[in-house]
Formats: structure tokens, sequence, C-alpha cells
């Protein structure tokens, strides 16, 4: 369980100077063992920042992050990230790539390679071990950096807009391949996107967050049955899901044209 | 014309044809150009008769005399000696240098001033201070390689290693990656395209070092041969040494280039 309590987080102007933008004010929220939360708000509500934290890459300034009631100070085995822009290592193969992580940790060989091996059947990428990531549509390379962060069979997932630079067709057979995968191998998601469909059709719940600073909204229940899919996106409690969200959304000048992404 | 983008695979180029055969026709015009540029030469050292123009055929003929009478192999050795002991320095001070600068913004801070002032100012100036140093050793020559090469070997090494991804250092990090890891993992393979940009230009500047310290400093080796030469006003033989150096050059650079490949496949 990741536990979230005042955690702020302020941005220090360019000359460290108390210019700065406060990202994040007094969060308070918890993802559950094995919940899938998204993570919506414009840009500039501190989601992504919030992430890094929350992944040990940046400090904060203010609160506790902890994950089942230990304190978070760095990266941790407990917990792997997929990024936005994939950063996968543009001159290692396929299941260099997704051996990473484990290397990193200090795997064997074998074990290694094994692993790899494993999850990128898992994705669907068998056949495309050698490749390299240039080699490889969007989509693909996405799911290289999926299984990546499950070959160190991580407790919780974080996804930083992980299909945000997909196009709308590749986007949605990911999301049900992650949907899948996350059937199989229960883990602790906590998925960031700017997609209102997107947080619906995969959350337990979906978090709105306001900008500037970033605070939690509001905290929403998604109680569509699982497994979810096409049928889903008709039902009328996902249309009022999605509705509510753009209504809030739109209330906190989505239409300022600052693209976050 | 549209077409849809498959998952599995890349769009295939239409005109295969003519993609493959554009290399083999660059190949051709550069031979061609080459070739264009000998015959000019020898028409115009024939023609102008002038004692600082030789005919190219004549500084061919010098060449081949110069290898019959075993004077360019001694002297060959001699400059490739300096050359590979300089070269070899300055590789490994600048990329250790250089990685330690662009990875530690206090490193870069430190050295930046100087190793931009080093890289412009000419290095010959600095003879009597090396002489002074190391006496009338062999030192001197290779310190004035040095001069030359490294440099420009830190300051790419640098410039490569600040340029990497921070995306990619980002994701080493929230795997536990130490700072060990992140340097051999991810810093290092990802700069090696502009790190051996840095080091083709450093062996340029060595050849360079080479000659003009042998020219001026040590005479010894082809700068020293060529010195001679140019003051008995042997314009062949000057030119034919000069031939030499430039594959020595090539040499060296075909060397790194094709190290470089190896090494850098990924990023064609």
């Amino acid at each position: 369980m990741i536990q979230i309590r005042g955690l702020s987080k302020e941005f220090l102007g360019r000359d460290g100077a108390d210019t700065g933008v406060l990202a994040i004010d007094s969060l308070n929220f918890e993802v559950r063992d094995n919940e899938f939360l998204t993570v919506i708000g414009p840009s500039g509500c501190g989601k992504t920042t919030l992430l890094r934290i929350i992944a040990g890459l940046i400090p904060f300034d203010e609160g506790e992050v902890q994950i089942d009631d230990v304190p978070v100070t760095g990266p941790g085995a407990d917990r792997a990230v997929v990024f936005q822009n994939f950063a996968l290592l543009p001159w290692a193969d396929v299941l260099t790539n997704v051996a990473f992580g484990l290397e990193i940790r200090g795997a064997s060989k074998s074990e290694c390679e094994a692993t790899a091996m494993r999850l990128v059947k898992l994705v669907g990428l068998e056949g495309f071990e050698r490749r390299l990531p240039k080699e490889l549509s969007g989509g693909m390379q996405q799911r290289v950096g999926l299984a990546r962060a499950l070959a160190v069979n991580p407790q919780i997932l974080l996804m930083d807009e992980p299909f945000g630079a997909l196009d709308e067709q590749t986007r949605r057979l990911l999301q049900e391949q992650l949907l899948r995968i996350w059937d199989q191998e229960r883990k602790t998601v906590m998925f960031i996107t700017h997609s209102m469909e997107e947080a619906v059709l995969l959350g337990d719940r979906v978090m709105l967050m306001t900008p500037r600073p970033g605070r939690v909204k509001e905290i929403i229940d998604v109680p569509l049955k699982r497994p979810r899919g096409q049928e889903t996106e008709k039902s009328t409690t996902f249309v009022e899901i999605k509705e509510y969200l753009w209504e809030n959304l739109r209330s906190m000048q989505v239409l300022d044209q600052r693209g976050e992404a | 014309m549209a077409r849809v983008a498959v998952e599995a695979g890349k769009i295939e180029p239409v005109s295969m044809p003519l993609s493959l055969r554009q290399p083999f026709r660059d190949a051709w015009f550069e031979l061609a150009a080459l070739l264009g540029g000998v015959i000019l030469w020898e028409v115009l050292g024939w023609s102008l008769a002038m004692p600082w123009l030789p005919p190219f055929s004549k500084i061919l003929e010098a060449l081949v005399q110069f290898v019959q009478s075993g004077v360019i192999l001694g002297n060959v050795a001699t400059s490739l000696e300096g050359l590979v002991i300089g070269f070899t320095i300055s590789l490994f001070v600048g990329l250790f240098v250089g990685a330690l600068m662009g990875r530690y913004r206090r490193v870069e801070k430190a050295l930046d001033v100087y190793v931009n002032a080093l890289l412009i100012s000419p290095a010959m100036i600095f003879a009597p201070i090396f002489f002074a140093i190391f006496g009338l050793s062999g030192a001197v020559r290779i310190a004035v390689i040095v001069m030359y090469s490294l440099f420009v070997i830190i300051m790419n090494t640098a410039t490569a290693i600040r340029n990497v991804d921070p995306a990619l250092v980002e994701m080493a990090s929230s795997f536990g990656a130490n700072e060990r890891q992140i340097f051999l993992r991810v810093l290092l393979p990802a700069s090696l395209p502009l790190v051996f940009a840095g080091i083709r230009l450093g062996m340029g500047r060595a050849v360079k070092g080479m000659i003009n310290a042998e020219m001026l400093i040590a005479m010894v080796g082809l700068g020293a041969l060529a010195q001679r030469y140019g003051s008995q006003f042997e314009a062949a033989k000057v030119f034919a040494i000069a031939l030499v150096v430039l594959i020595i050059a090539l040499v060296g650079n075909w060397l790194v280039q094709a190290v470089e490949n190896r090494l850098t496949r990924w990023a064609d």
C-alpha cells in the first residue's frame, strides 16, 4: 500500500531564490494493494512530479511517503517505472533492454535471460528479441518498457503517461493488453494519464487533481466490472464518469493551451 | 498514397533499386574527382613548368625512390612511434577528464576555462617550456603531440556525456543503478558516437602535431626530412613526404572509424 500524507514539493527558481513554484500542495491519499489507480489532471497539476517522488527519483519537502509503512528514501526493488518516452537503450536489443533492471540489480546472466524471455513472450514480442528499439514501432517500444518494468517483479508499477506518445489505435491495443497482464500478475498500479477515457477504462479509482499548486480534488470510484473492454465504454456508468471528469477538467482551464506532454 | 503502418514492421521504401545504387555511384564520383585532380595536376605541372609545382608523376617517382633507398622506412617508424605514444596518452587522459567534466558540474566549472584556453592556444608556444621540463629528449615531441590532440578529445567527450538523454539516466536510477553502473551501462555507450567524433579530430590534430614537432623541434622523422628537402627546394620530394603523411593520417582515421563502426552500429 502506498500512503501519502501531507506531501508538498516546491521547485526552486532558477537562481535558487524564493521565487519557487509550489508543484504539489499537502496531498493525502492511499493506493491500496493490487489497486489500479489512475491519476488525471490538467498540465501543471504535478502528477508527474508526484509519480517521480513515489519512485524515489526526486526528493520532496514536506509530508510522508510510505510504502507498507516504510518511508521512501530512494528507488527500491518494490517499485518499477514505465516512462512516457519509453527510455529504452538505443544500442541494446529487446532482450537486453527487458533484462536491464534485473542486471542492474545483480541477477545472474541465466536468470536475466530466462526472465526476459518470459516477459518478451508475455507482452507479445516473440521473434523480436534481437531487434533494436529503432526497428520497432512506438507501441512495440512501450511493450518493451512494460516488460522491463515487470521483469524485476515489482509490487508497485508506476506508469507515467505510458501511452501518451502513441496513436489512438495502438493506445487501445496496449490498454487491453495492460489490463490482461494486470489480471494475471496482480500489481498495485499508479497510472498517470490525461485521457479521460483511459482513466475510467483502466482505473479502479480515478484521482482528479487541480493545477498550480497540485492538489487532490476528488477520488472517484469506478464501479465497472472486470474484465473491461470495448463493451465497457458503451455503458452508462463509463460515460457518466467520463462526463463528470470533463466538467471538472473544463472548469480548471484545460483550455489554456499549455501542453505538458 | 495512403499506407497503413503495421505494428510489426516499418514501411518498405518503394524505390529500393535506386537507393541501393546510390552509394556505389557516390564512390565512383569520388574516384573520378580524385583522378581528375591528379590529371589536372599533371597537366599544370608540365605546362607551367614551375619549380614549386612538379608534375604528379615526378612526385610518385620521388616516393618510389624514397621507398627503394630505404630512407623513408626508418623515418616513418620514428614518426609513428611519437604519434602512437602521444595519441594514446591523449586518448586515455582525454576520455577520463572529459567524462568527469561531462558528468560533474563542479569539475566542468573548474576545468572548462583551462581546457578552452589550451584548445585554442597554439601548442608550439609551449615548446620552450617542454624543453625546460623534459630536456632535449623525445618526450618534447610527444608532449607537443599531446598538446595538439588532447583538448579536442576532452571537449568532445565532455559534450557527449553531457548530451546523453537524461531520461535514460533517470530510467537507470529508477532501477537503483549506482554511479558506476550509470557510467558504464548508460553514459558510456550512449555517448560513444560523439566521443568518436572527438577521437577522430584528435587523430587528425595528432598527425599535425607530429609533423610540426619534427620540423620545428626535434628534427627527426618525416618532418625533419621535409624540412631538409624544403630548404634544398626539392619540391617533388617535399610533396612525396606530404603524401606519406597524408597516408598516415588517412590510415589513422580509418582505424578509428573501423573501431567506431564496430561499437556504434546501432546509431546509423
